[in-house]
């Protein structure tokens, strides 16, 4: 059973892999899946891969990595991104992803935001998409990352009773 | 020193004392010995500003809340975090408060910023109706940014700490972002703040100060805090060992963060728990007597602090650190690089000397300046298959 973003709506599944080959034109909703042995083959392939279907790429089409983006199950105050699967250069910073990300939802600059690979650990700002790639890449070749605000803090009267407890003396 | 271990012995058995241990207690970036300095440990934290949940105050915004009870406690520990960065200001990192001791007028300065009314520079009433600009209505929750974001607006009005409040976004620490906010504005400002430098000097009865006072006319007490997230529904341990050398700097704020729905003022950590200020305690408005002198008692917390297991803490925080002087902050920078290199700790948040390469700077993406940024950002998504979308360069 799966868990966590590989079980949410539109995310590659792990019976996928094997089964698809996809080149980019074919891939199709709920049937998206990463080359199998995209962690050898691509991208840190010699030269560049291109990708069918990038127009602006011309003759000097640049790698990519794939990268899934999805907002934390639990985040009350981030919108949901309207997709949710990326191809990314692998030369964008994370600093340049996460400023496409956060335009995109038209988040402000003084606004909490965290993206969080693997569910875990916020990559570092300077870190390419290859870097990222190499470093956190899912076995199934795809990067997972969740975004998520900040969590507010106060107390329903539930836990007020618990905190009394050890402030009795009041 | 007596009353802090009378207040101790008195309230031992209500509170649970530390735990006999070699581990050294930190707090706030000095070290102490559990078994010989007890009572300086103790010392150490009633003198920080403690604030609580209070009720019976005026009115936020004339007609609203009287009592931050059930909401207001984030917005307390902010409080907490910046009085501790104004202690460290106007009165020193070594400062302590003495119970039934008269204290100097810097002291009862930084308090009243502080009080529950409309007027002081930090108030409860100040910060929630500020929050209204970070879309918080009145009696809201807060979280760590939020909070961090409301005082660094409220800091601009504090012409008597002339603080450079930094707000480090998306975990990167930018250098020349703080070198610049700092070395600002003495050309224009420099009328206003120097007059309450000389002033400091005289209050604080440190003449031998001087000195170093001059020296930083040229940098703006920084308070430079970064808000986190360590961690989806629970800290992501790796970032623990980060986590305490945090409460090692001599420059340390502390962190404001807790438990799930609990907001706590953490500063400092013996062995694997964190020590905090819980705020929430209600406790009465305080009102400055007939005489003008204000009660203070309430706002030191006279028993063994709170603590908890590190692994408890929500992952999301706000690290806070103070930087007097450029050598201080030069000194911060450089035991963050160093503590990058430590095996097994994982760095919170990345130290640059420059912003990384962005959107701000056209060349790097080869785009037009002259278009919008809306303009430049559809082109990245030029081409977009039904389930993927290409983000080109």
């Amino acid at each position: 059973p799966q868990s966590g973003p590989r079980a949410a709506r539109g995310g590659p599944r792990r019976e996928d892999r094997g089964r698809q080959r996809p080149h980019l034109r074919s891939v199709g909703r709920r049937r998206a899946g990463p080359i199998r042995d995209a962690g050898r083959r691509w991208p840190q392939a010699a030269g560049c891969r291109r990708v069918p279907g990038c127009r602006r790429c011309g003759p000097s089409s640049c790698a990519r990595v794939w990268v899934i983006v999805e907002r934390y199950q639990k985040e009350k105050y981030l919108p949901l991104l309207d997709k949710t699967k990326f191809l990314v250069p692998e030369e964008l910073t994370m600093t340049q992803f996460i400023t496409i990300i956060r335009s995109r939802m038209a988040l402000t600059a003084t606004q909490a935001f965290y993206l969080l690979v693997n569910n875990k650990s916020l990559a570092s700002m300077s870190l390419t998409m290859a870097e990222v790639y190499r470093d956190y890449k899912d076995e199934d070749g795809f990067v997972y990352m969740t975004y998520a605000s900040q969590e507010m803090f106060g107390c329903c009267s539930l836990t007020l009773g618990k905190t009394m407890e050890c402030h009795h003396k009041t | 020193m007596d009353a802090a271990t009378l207040t101790y012995d008195t309230l031992r058995f209500e509170y649970e004392d530390f735990p006999e241990t070699k581990e050294p207690v930190w707090i706030l970036g000095r070290k102490y010995s559990v078994f010989t300095e007890k009572e300086e440990i103790l010392l150490d934290v009633t003198s920080r500003l403690w604030f609580t949940y209070r009720k019976n105050f005026p009115a936020i915004g004339g007609t609203g809340p009287t009592s931050d009870t059930g909401w207001g406690c984030m917005l307390r520990c902010g409080q907490m975090i910046f009085a501790q960065a104004l202690v460290c200001r106007h009165l020193g990192r070594d400062w302590r408060w003495i119970k039934g001791k008269r204290q100097t007028d810097n002291y009862f300065s930084v308090l009243n910023a502080f009080i529950d009314k409309k007027d002081s520079y930090y108030s409860i009433h100040q910060i929630a109706q500020m929050g209204v600009g970070e879309g918080k209505s009145i009696g809201q929750w807060y979280g760590p940014n939020t909070v961090a974001q409301v005082l660094k607006k409220l800091a601009t009005f504090d012409t008597w700490s002339s603080l450079a409040v930094h707000i480090a976004m998306d975990n990167t620490v930018v250098m020349e972002e703080i070198r610049r906010l700092c070395q600002s504005n003495f050309s224009c400002a420099g009328a206003a703040a120097c007059p309450a430098v000389e002033a400091d000097v005289l209050y604080n009865g440190y003449p031998e100060e001087a000195g170093v006072r001059d020296k930083l006319s040229l940098w703006k007490p920084l308070v430079l805090l970064i808000p986190l997230r360590l961690g989806l529904t629970e800290i992501n341990e790796a970032y623990i060992e980060t986590l305490k050398h945090c409460f090692m700097m001599p420059q340390s704020l502390g962190v404001i963060g807790g438990k799930p729905n609990s907001a706590h003022y953490f500063i400092g950590y013996v062995g694997e728990e964190l020590i905090y200020l819980d705020p929430h305690t209600t406790q009465p408005a305080v009102e400055p007597s007939d005489s003008g002198c204000l009660p203070d008692e309430s706002f030191h917390c006279q028993h063994p602090p709170c603590r908890m297991s590190i692994a408890e803490l929500d992952p999301s925080i706000a690290v806070g650190f103070f930087c007097h002087t450029e050598e201080d902050f030069n000194d911060w920078c450089h035991q963050i690089k160093k503590l990058s290199l430590v095996r097994g700790a994982l760095p919170m948040f990345e130290l640059v000397e420059r912003q990384p390469s962005h959107f701000s700077n056209p060349d790097v993406l080869n785009l037009t300046p002259d278009s919008s940024d809306a303009d430049r950002l559809e082109r990245f998504f030029d081409s977009e298959d039904e389930d993927f979308e290409i983000l080109s360069l």
